[in-house]
């Protein structure tokens, strides 16, 4: 299989008081094409931050400080800020935790979806309107029309995060990066969700990069599973090997959290 | 109450606008043109606020002057908060070295007796309309600085900025079509108020004889002619200081409402 995105010993810091503090100690992981590959572990691992780095959107107090990122042969890292801005929502597209907060309030629907269109493909306003409604309707929103019109506040988190997922799929990305795409959802919609992520992937070919906390959703979807605990990879491998036989302490306390959950 | 301090501000201020823009169907009279047998008439049926010293209608007069005087409030203030607006938005958005140098030249700003600045200015310049529309703009937009820093360095740690970033949002983008939006309410409220503050500065300047230049009438150089005859006859002075302070008032009670209306 081909190698869509190669990280290799990536270290970020992080600013903090005049000091540098390293919250990423030397990750290195692949993504296959076609490849679903879950980035699990607790809350401050570092999961969120590798994703960031990717194409370079970390808070300004954070540096990344060595390592190499290369995204189909060319290394993001020496990359300057206009030719990541063309990649950005074009090739690697994101979605986030809390849809609801990560879409602009001020702006309806239909205006935030066209900018990203209009952003990276040549398509005049009517066009990228025409566009927009379609991609409502493949991330499966009932009347497309209406909701173009509708402001972010107007709507559910899970409708948002259909919308948001809209955006990012607009450009057809190689790659798409869902940071706890579902954290902020109740069950049922985190499944619909889930389910759409899928079925999307299936027919429009991009990879994905999962991040989560909940071994459950990795088991569900993942074909590969990296475990991070502090800053560091400290498990990979295929679902069957982290699940059947973990090595390091940190699988097993996710996969006993998870079970615990499980037999409540 | 705070739908009718908005109102009623509104409703002054139209009065004024409409004023200035039907100024010579409203006018009885031509501001400049003489009544001989006629000085420093009281107020009558023919000359409805009296005449002033060369016997010129003082209504005709306040009416044209509303031009003048609205005309720079609305300029200077427009220049102030455009000023305000790109140099707080650039401090609060790129922080660090950027933001320290422009704040520091707004305190240095601040520190200057503003009045002293401009009345030096505008004796070196000489006065004119287009003189002081400009340069009470660029002594005015230090608080518009500061309040648009303020509320982007709290608006560019929000989510919906990263995501802008996550799909390829340049950096010009982001504060032009994402951050000013959503600044803009408090910067609505300052420059309502600022508009009275300009309306009056120009006042004073005309009083101090370096603002607008007779026979061009604006309020201030109305009521600096009025000084020598202040004891004969009041309404030159009365007339054109109280449309300056309705004015005020009127721009006053719109910030007011304006305020209370985003407070909700």
């Amino acid at each position: 299989m081909e190698n869509l995105l190669e990280i290799k010993n990536l270290k970020v810091d992080f600013f903090v008081n005049k000091k540098l503090v390293p919250v990423i100690d030397g990750v290195s992981f692949c993504i296959n094409k076609d490849e679903v590959l879950v980035l699990a572990g607790e809350s401050g691992s570092g999961k969120t931050l590798s994703a960031l780095s990717i194409t370079k959107i970390l808070p300004h107090n954070a540096i990344i400080t060595s390592g190499s990122i290369k995204f189909s042969g060319s290394d993001l890292l020496v990359m300057d800020e206009k030719q990541l801005v063309d990649i950005r929502g074009r090739e690697i597209a994101y979605i986030f935790q809390e849809p609801t907060s990560y879409l602009n309030p001020v702006f309806t629907i239909g205006d935030q979806i066209t900018e990203v269109i209009m952003l990276h493909q040549n398509k005049n306003k009517e066009s990228a309107i025409e566009e927009a409604k379609e991609l409502l309707s493949l991330v499966k929103i009932k009347e497309p029309k209406r909701v173009l019109f509708d402001y972010p506040h107007q709507l559910s988190g899970g409708m948002n995060q259909r919308v948001f997922l809209a955006m990012a799929l607009a450009c057809r990305p190689r790659l798409l990066i869902a940071d706890e795409p579902t954290t902020a959802l109740d069950v049922t919609i985190e499944a619909q969700i889930l389910q759409l992520l899928l079925e999307l992937k299936k027919t429009m070919g991009f990879s994905l990069l999962f991040i989560t906390h909940n071994l459950s959703i990795a088991k569900r979807i993942a074909n590969r599973i990296c475990i991070m605990h502090k800053g560091k990879i400290v498990e990979e491998g295929s679902v069957e090997k982290i699940f059947d036989a973990p090595e390091h302490f940190h699988t097993r306390e996710l996969i006993n959290a998870y079970e615990k959950i499980g037999k409540l | 109450m705070q739908d009718k301090s908005l109102k009623i501000g509104i409703f002054i201020i139209g009065l004024f606008v409409v004023m200035a823009i039907f100024a010579p169907i409203i006018s009885p009279y031509d501001p400049s043109a003489i009544d001989q047998d006629g000085l420093l008439m009281p107020p009558s049926f023919k000359h409805f606020l009296g005449t002033d010293t060369l016997g010129r209608d003082l209504f005709s007069r306040i009416v044209f002057g509303s031009r003048i005087s609205l005309g720079i409030g609305l300029v200077a203030v427009g220049i102030a908060t455009l000023v305000g607006l790109m140099l707080g938005a650039t401090a609060g958005f790129y922080g660090r070295r950027v933001d320290t140098v422009i704040m520091r030249f707004v305190d240095i700003m601040l520190c200057f007796p503003t009045f002293y600045l401009i009345l030096a200015v505008a004796a070196i310049l000489g006065p004119s309309v287009f003189n002081i529309m400009i340069i009470v703009g660029l002594t005015s937009w230090m608080g518009v600085a500061r309040l648009v820093r303020g509320e982007i360095l709290s608006l560019k740690e929000r989510e919906f900025i990263q995501a802008e970033r996550s799909i390829g949002a340049s950096n010009l983008r982001i504060i032009v079509r994402h951050l000013i939006p959503n600044a803009i309410g408090p910067v609505l409220v300052s420059a309502t108020l600022g508009i009275g503050g300009a309306i009056l500065l120009e006042s004073g300047l005309s009083f101090l004889g370096l603002g607008v230049q007779p026979p061009t009438p604006s309020w201030g150089n109305i009521l600096i002619e009025s000084k020598s005859t202040l004891g004969v006859a009041w309404w030159i002075t009365i007339f054109p200081g109280f449309a300056i302070l309705i004015t005020i008032l009127g721009f006053n009670l719109i910030s007011e409402g304006l305020k209370k209306k985003m407070g909700n």
